[in-house]
């Protein structure tokens, strides 16, 4: 195996221990007093939250399967009247942060509370990743092996069962492992939706006895629980195979009457994950009296740029990770790997406040400048783009490379013009996804940012706190607005990545 | 090539961005309470003192948290918080400096700090907002929500730090085994919500008889919607009960300064405690100010001789809510 | 009673008219080749036949049992037919065995590996039968895709261009194979082909099929021999064409009067068709004709000769090829085709 650019290997190590500072803190912290910690744990309303926190982690994960799949299908592979449209409204809940979500659905359903809230309010939130991971795989899937098995006497079910869904199954689960760890760590929308999860026991051992050893123990919990999902993602995922290109016009199905009830159930599923919410989002904008627009546009520019900022570090590091662990793996970039999935579970608060012990005791230079920030940033959404940047990396055939080389090309200048720009669609939607993100967050943007920076989600959060939902309207709508964009980038890349390689 | 250009980007970013290192000569006030109120009084206090201010915006938990992590190398000047038990949380650890005997003194003792590290600047009271059309009676005591005909239609905030100290209160007045009784009387009777604000929206709406809330968030829907415009009424319960306990917004110095210690003094000033009054209709602690009109007279209130901040007490608070199952 | 019987078939994709008024008949144990260059519509009559796409008009039936027409179309994993696609389409996350196996789950287990080994013997690939297809090359590809259509013993057999991606080595082989193994098996097929050589060497009955039509159907001989219009006559083979006229049951040529097989109408004129392995080239000193260019391929060689009036092609023998420059007398051997202008 040759040995790896330098730059791949160095920016992988730096990620690899960035991610590690937030496990080294838990531990850290563990260890001053492990006693407590044990009491915490073994208390049996701990085992009721981790249920609880399962359930509803499990629950998720196969509904936005279900919604992803159902979406995916009927836009990629069927004749579906605006086709394009639909895949726009599928995407879209990716432009609203989950608490205004749930903020949304409160404000028409006040008795919109418990399990079966907290499930819907994220199925709909996370969604998309799977709608996204699936519609790519099923373009490049191979359409002639599906006639063929029609051939050999299996119908349509059989066929998808037997021959789409193995195909398109690394996808599911990649994606899937995205909504599991991302409904582990959720806090915000579940909080309002009055629902008792594990990550509420960590902020309630935070704020209300601020003992950070216990909410140390229960966040390690949940590094645990990461790993076990990890592993089974991993276990179970199946392998990718090399699809061969399929020549030929890409057929799609006919709906026939089943065109009807396809669009009202797309039509149903736009309005859940976006139409409410931002209809609500209106009518409360409408009550508020006087606008503060200089003030707006302040908040936009500076959330634009520290996003932008942050999608951007964070595409260089995801490139530079794929890369190593795809082209040249060997055990470190395995474990360089796994390291940056490691924290994603962790609550963006235990995140924040290991930075922040780290900033202000260890590097006071950067405490509380946009550094630390983009650091933390970093840490949290690496995994997002690692698995849209390193798709198409995966399935750049060697021989392309083998061929850029016999034409006289380094092995690095053989990445840059050969591997790169076909990877380029991937590179730019894990930029868009992790700007998306970025400019959602809250916790650790709250924490973390320099005194003086305020982002449209800081500013919302400030109205929320004092009740002033029509003063943060405006804000949550700007908020949605400007991700929308990211999250159109993100739908177009997704769909080129595959037409790109095959 | 990509990551030349990416690096450029970065690069434009970062000189935008770096105006932000922070700054070692004003003061740094960590503030648990919103720049809506906080803002305009600190501009005040700027253009009458020219003494520069920076205020760092957050929650009162998650600002204790944040001290705790930092420890000794802290950059923050003060500490303005929302409770007293992130006070106390960062008096424990050590990170407040002795209040100096002048300011200490301006409010009566029993609103800050025993050991002087903190000292309150205004107070809010428990009360019990109702839905008139669907309460008639109201209850006269804490204890009568247990009564099976509040089933489902009371609303608490266990995790809300003063309800927190209400029941603290509840514990020293009537003991242990009673303040367990009537949590696990709330733990099958009440509705749980996550913050007093949506109590307060759910009576508003009618989807709840009443709840037990801080009496200024009922003023700050007012001012937004108007007074008019608010169905639900706030009522208290009678005599020296423990559900009408007054709470604490309080202030602490982490490293004493000159400027430190005039901006508490504004705090603590006329003009600090009316703007509290005026904006949130919080009782000013200071003697001679009065609060604003229609409220009850602090005198008035019972307050049990509790250390608001001490955290051990807390701590077992916290412990009996848990064994009633209720966070 | 024909296995296969399409009648008067047609479709269309929107405005544009695909396949109009196919009609075809195939026998059982017998290969059609429907043969035409891209674009003529192969593709489609097959999605027809294999029932993934609806007839405009018109009824496919097979073995007695109508498959499509204007109002129904039975849905494909009805039809048992079996189809070996273009790129083979081989399902990549199962093995050879696997695959071939894939129609048979509804037999015993026995019955069915049975059945497995009987194929991976036919085509010579039981060493492989664990592989994956990724691991295998073109040709052993093509030969599971085969195995894998036949394994359920289906009615009809339609394979797609399958040899266009190999290369000409190896399509050679393959070709035989493939005939072998459909005949061992008594299987019928129909096979879509833009490849002239492969219709005639592998096929039973020729369909020609140009711009949605069928325009001719015959034995490859008979194709081949007597091509029904100047385009089929061009299209196959390689044919020199030549202004005549018909006078006295002959066509009178600037190479001479020559007999026809075809059309001859007293009086009429038109083009004779004249294959280059028709011409017999003379060597003779005297000869009016020339020999001016030769392109060698070993075993025959095109030879270029200036006659009086024309400039043809021959088809000569390799090793008794006339060289350049020699003179020539050229000769027409046998009857050529006329085609009257229309």
């Amino acid at each position: 195996m040759q040995r790896p650019p330098i730059a791949a290997v160095a920016l992988g190590l730096v990620a690899a221990l960035a991610s590690l500072i937030p496990i080294g803190y838990l531990l850290l912290r563990l260890t001053a007093g492990y006693e407590s910690a044990l009491v915490e744990l073994a208390r049996a309303r701990t085992l009721e939250l981790l249920v609880n926190t399962v359930c509803l982690t499990v629950s998720v994960s196969l509904t936005a399967l279900v919604i992803g799949a159902f979406q995916a299908w009927l836009t990629v592979r069927t004749n579906l009247p605006f086709a394009p449209f639909f895949a726009v409204l599928a995407t879209l809940p990716l432009a609203i942060p989950s608490y205004v979500l749930a903020l949304g659905y409160l404000s028409v359903f006040p008795w919109f509370s418990g399990f079966w809230a907290s499930w819907f309010t994220l199925s709909l939130a996370t969604a998309p990743y799977v709608f996204l991971a699936l519609s790519a795989a099923l373009i490049s899937s191979n359409y002639a092996a599906e006639e063929v098995a029609r051939s050999l006497g299996k119908n349509r079910w059989q066929v998808a069962i037997g021959v789409t869904w193995p195909q398109v199954r690394p996808a599911a689960f990649a994606s899937m492992l995205l909504v599991a760890l991302y409904t582990l760590s959720e806090f915000g929308a579940i909080a309002l939706l009055r629902f008792d999860t594990f990550t509420r026991a960590i902020y309630n051992a935070y704020r209300g006895s601020f003992d950070r050893t216990s909410a140390a123990a229960l966040a390690l919990v949940l590094v645990v629980l990461t790993l076990i999902v990890i592993y089974f993602e991993r276990r179970y995922r199946g392998d990718r195979w090399q699809a061969p290109t399929s020549r030929g016009r890409k057929r799609r199905i006919e709906l026939g009457g089943a065109r009807v009830i396809s669009i009202f159930g797309l039509a149903l599923l736009g309005l859940a994950g976006a139409g409410v919410p931002i209809a609500s989002l209106i009518g409360w904008s409408f009550n508020q009296v006087s606008f503060d627009l200089l003030r707006l546009g302040e908040l936009v520019a500076s959330s634009l740029l520290v996003a932008l900022a942050a999608g951007i570090i964070i595409g260089v590091f995801a490139l530079a990770i794929s890369i190593w662990n795809l082209r040249f793996s060997s055990r470190v970039s395995s474990a360089v790997d796994l390291t940056a999935w490691a924290a994603h579970a962790l609550p963006a608060v235990v995140v924040a406040l290991a930075l922040v012990f780290f900033g202000a005791n260890l590097v006071p230079a950067i405490y509380q400048t946009i550094w630390l920030l983009l650091l933390a940033y970093l840490i949290l959404f690496l995994p997002n783009a690692l698995g849209l940047v390193g798709t198409p990396i995966a399935q750049v055939p060697r021989s392309i490379e083998e061929v850029a080389r016999s034409q006289g090309l380094s092995k690095n200048a053989a990445l840059r013009k050969v591997v790169l720009p076909i990877a380029a669609p991937g590179i730019l939607a894990g930029v868009a996804l992790a700007a998306l993100t970025v400019l959602k967050e809250l916790p650790a943007t709250l924490l973390l940012r320099p005194n003086d920076l305020d982002t449209l989600a800081t500013e919302l959060w400030q109205a929320t706190e004092v009740l002033a939902y029509s003063q943060a309207a405006p804000y949550a709508l700007a908020l949605i607005i400007i991700a929308g964009v990211p999250a159109l980038v993100l739908n177009a890349q997704a769909r080129k990545l595959i037409s790109e390689v095959s | 090539m990509r990551l030349r250009g990416a690096l450029v980007l970065l690069s434009a970013a970062s000189l935008v961005l770096t105006g932000c290192t922070p700054q070692t000569d004003s003061l740094l006030v960590y503030s648990g309470r919103s720049e809506a109120l906080i803002g305009p009084l600190v501009e005040r206090f700027e253009q009458q003192t020219g003494i520069e201010i920076e205020v760092r915006y957050a929650g009162s938990a998650e600002l204790a948290a944040q001290l705790l992590e930092e420890g000794a190398n802290s950059p923050a000047d003060v500490f303005l918080a929302q409770d007293a038990g992130a006070l106390g949380a960062a008096a424990k650890a050590g990170l407040l400096e002795t209040m100096p005997d002048e300011l200490y003194s301006l409010v009566p003792a029993k609103y800050s700090a025993a050991d002087k590290s903190w000292v309150g600047v205004s107070g809010r009271a428990r009360v019990l907002v109702y839905d008139p059309s669907q309460v008639s009676d109201r209850p006269k005591s804490i204890f009568d929500l247990e009564d099976a005909s509040w089933q489902g239609r009371i609303g608490i905030a266990p995790t809300n730090a003063s309800f927190q100290a209400f029941v603290t209160a509840m514990r020293i007045l009537h003991g242990d085994a009673r303040t367990l009784q009537w949590l696990e009387a709330m733990k099958s009777g009440a509705v749980i919500y996550e913050k007093n604000g949506a109590i307060l929206e759910a009576v508003e709406a009618g989807q709840l008889a009443a709840g037990l809330i801080n009496h200024y968030y009922w003023y700050a829907r007012a001012k937004e919607v108007g007074t008019s415009q608010m169905s639900s009424r706030l009522s208290q319960f009678e005599g020296a009960d423990a559900g009408n306990l007054v709470n604490v917004a309080g202030v602490g110095i982490l490293e004493s300064s000159d400027e430190a210690e005039r901006f508490v003094e504004f705090l603590l000033g006329s003009e600090g405690q009316s703007y509290f009054a005026e904006e949130t209709r919080e009782y000013p602690l200071v003697g001679g100010i009065s609060p604003a009109d229609k409220l009850t007279p602090l005198a008035d209130f019972p307050s049990p001789s509790i250390d608001l901040s001490d955290l051990d007490t807390l701590a077992e608070t916290l412990e009996l809510i848990r064994q009633a199952g209720l966070i | 009673m024909p296995l296969l019987e399409i009648k008067d078939v047609s479709m269309n994709f929107g405005a544009t008219q695909v396949l109009s008024g196919i009609t075809l008949e195939l026998e059982s144990k017998q290969l059609l080749a429907v043969l035409g260059s891209s674009g003529a519509g192969k593709s489609t009559l097959m999605r027809l036949i294999a029932g993934f796409d609806a007839v405009a008009s018109g009824s496919i039936v097979l073995d007695g049992v109508l498959l499509s027409d204007s109002t129904t179309t039975v849905a494909p994993e009805k039809r048992s037919i079996g189809i070996v696609p273009q790129d083979s389409a081989l399902f990549p996350h199962l093995n050879v065995r696997q695959n071939i196996g894939f129609g048979l789950s509804r037999l015993a287990k026995d019955v069915k590996e049975q059945r497995v080994s009987e194929l991976l013997q036919l085509i010579r690939m039981e060493e492989f039968a664990g592989r994956m297809p990724e691991e295998l090359s073109g040709g052993q590809v093509q030969r599971v895709a085969l195995a894998r259509a036949l394994a359920p013993k289906p009615k009809l057999i339609l394979l797609d261009e399958p040899f266009s991606a190999l290369d000409a080595e190896l399509r050679q082989q393959l070709r035989e194979e493939v005939r072998q193994v459909l005949r061992a098996e008594g299987a019928t097929a129909v096979m879509v082909t833009h490849d002239q050589e492969e219709a005639l060497s592998l096929a039973d009955r020729v369909a020609v099929l140009r711009e949605g039509r069928i325009i001719q159907v015959g034995s490859p001989s008979e194709i081949y021999n007597s091509p029904a219009d100047v385009g089929i006559a061009t299209f196959l083979g390689e044919s020199v064409l030549v202004d005549g006229k018909v006078a006295g049951g002959k066509i009178l040529t600037d190479l001479g009067s020559l007999s026809a097989l075809n059309n001859v109408v007293e009086g009429a004129s038109g083009v004779v068709a004249i294959r280059s392995e028709n011409f017999y080239l003379q060597p003779n000193p005297s000869g009016d004709s020339e020999v001016v260019g030769r392109v060698f391929f070993g075993h025959d060689a095109l030879v270029e000769v200036q006659t009086p009036k024309l400039r043809i092609r021959a088809r000569s023998n390799g090793p008794f090829a006339p060289e350049v420059g020699m003179k020539v007398t050229v000769w027409v051997r046998g009857a050529v085709n006329f085609y009257p202008a229309s």
